[in-house]
């Protein structure tokens, strides 16, 4: 496995700094576990009505944002944020929260996409009680539970978490 | 609790149709794809059957299970089915784990997380998809919700292995040993199986598992044969007892390997792999054929029996 340059989170590549999305593997003191509560208690309006939250809200739910307190959903109909799925809920956090851990296996893996993302945008940490699969492309994750490890594809990825999730059982 | 139970559940928008038919029920899969959603339902249905609207229709009674009412309700209800929603913690506890255990009920966990104190088989991991039965309902714009199983038929093709783990210790790691002498080890225990797995890069590896409890491990076990590019594989009947009940060494009524469901009673046994073991043993204590998890006993070892068990493999898996 690489090892890359970590400085405070970021990443340093030909002099220039990047974020980079840091996953703890299993149970963190003061994350957020469940996400869903979390998101009805924390979340702003105007939250719902910024570019991140409607790309996502339709990739993921297939549901078009009206406003900040209605979104068209194609089951549902009109509904309020507070019933968007488990997944679009924790993106939002994430977003919004960088400081904080949240449990990403509250989302599915048609979320991972939208986690690599932000993580290329901000420094951020999620906690993962399995293996998501982010696909087949090359990452940049940074495996908390070794400081120093950086893993850059999915087969890398699940040996880390194979690995640091069965030592926490 | 025994049986396999149909639970439908439906509003002016959402039917869902589920089918239940061992103790644990893993729900997961893709975000938006209605699974915390049938939670809402059917908690709304519980608060207020007659006039919530919503419809349930099941043999028996459903009810959801929260962090305020698990403990008491899995104490105070038998004959029941329990549903629980993600972001649960409760579920990852060993106090859980026991009432699990013991219980008169069914569980179906909507979770993404391994749960490792709780035996689920392979079988009962189901994802939730939009179906096909849609136009068969009066209303044609209620999205019909059906389960599909996430891991499909196993094992893939894979030619002859170099090594063959097994989860088994005992007897079938001595009935393996029989079919690939000198290629067969153990993992002593499911959860080392993907260590064996990842230490072995260069060979033709397949494990065997015990399909009926090894849920937990599953989904890091798959995404490590799926990117071994054909080097790995598992395969995984229920357990190496229920290959012996469905090789003919014995003769075991048809109803018993064909409807599980009606005889693996959860308050007896935590998993259907207890259950084929339990029933193994008492159909042949005290008699030649007694069988013994500790040890193959010899009669199960000579070459009718050996070839009896050999014919239910897969060609991968017969041997050399």
């Amino acid at each position: 496995m690489h090892e890359g340059a970590v400085v405070r989170g970021s990443q340093i590549m030909a002099g220039r700094v990047f974020a980079v999305l840091r996953v703890w593997f299993g149970d963190r003191e003061n994350s957020v576990y469940n996400t869903s509560v979390f998101f009805k208690n924390r979340y702003r309006d105007e939250w719902i009505t910024e570019d991140f939250a409607r790309q996502a809200i339709l990739d993921v739910d297939h549901s078009a944002v009206i406003d900040s307190s209605s979104i068209d959903s194609p089951v549902l109909g009109v509904i309020s944020p507070l019933q968007l799925s488990g997944g679009v809920k924790a993106l939002i956090l994430m977003k919004h929260f960088p400081g904080k851990t949240f449990n990403a296996s509250n989302c599915g893996d048609n979320c991972a996409k939208w986690i690599l993302r932000l993580g290329e945008e901000q420094d951020f940490t999620i906690s993962l009680l399995h293996v998501m699969d982010f696909g087949e492309g090359r990452f940049d994750i940074r495996i908390l539970n070794h400081r120093k490890l950086v893993v850059h594809d999915m087969q890398e990825f699940l040996i880390a978490g194979a690995h640091y999730l069965r030592e926490r059982e | 609790m025994t049986g396999k139970y149909e639970v439908v559940l439906y509003n002016n928008k959402l039917h869902y149709e589920l089918t239940i038919k061992r103790n644990i029920t893993i729900l997961r899969g893709d975000s938006a794809s209605g699974k915390s959603e049938f939670v809402r339902l059917l908690s709304a249905y519980s608060s207020n059957p007659s006039s919530s609207g919503i419809t349930l229709k099941c043999d028996k009674r459903c009810l959801v299970l929260t962090e305020g009412n698990w403990s008491l309700f899995t104490e105070a209800y038998n004959d029941s089915i329990f549903f629980i929603d993600e972001g649960n913690g409760f579920l990852r506890t060993k106090e859980f784990a026991n009432a699990v255990k013991s219980a008169d009920n069914y569980f179906v966990i909507i979770s993404r997380e391994k749960l490792s104190l709780l035996p689920y088989s392979i079988d009962e991991i189901y994802g939730l998809k939009e179906g096909k039965g849609a136009g068969k309902y009066r209303n044609p714009k209620r999205v019909y919700n059906e389960m599909y199983r996430i891991f499909g038929k196993l094992p893939y093709p894979i030619k002859l292995p170099d090594l063959i783990v097994t989860e088994d210790s005992d007897s079938g790691n001595e009935f393996f040993s029989i079919l690939f002498p000198d290629k067969c080890i153990s993992s002593y225990g499911k959860s080392n199986i993907k260590r064996i797995l990842a230490a072995h890069p260069d060979q033709a590896v397949i494990a065997v598992v015990d399909g009926a409890a090894f849920g937990p491990e599953m989904q890091e076990c798959m995404d490590m044969v799926s990117y071994s590019g054909g080097r790995l594989n598992i395969f995984a009947p229920e357990s190496f007892e229920y290959l012996i009940l469905e090789s003919g060494i014995i003769e075991v009524p048809k109803a018993i390997m064909e409807e599980t469901w009606e005889y693996a009673d959860s308050a007896k046994y935590f998993s259907w792999e207890e259950f084929y073991t339990g029933y193994l043993l008492d159909t042949t204590r005290n008699s030649v054929r007694q069988y013994s998890k500790a040890k193959l006993p010899e009669f199960y070892e000579t070459a009718g029996n050996i070839e009896k068990i050999r014919n239910i493999l897969p060609e991968c898996m017969r041997g050399l």
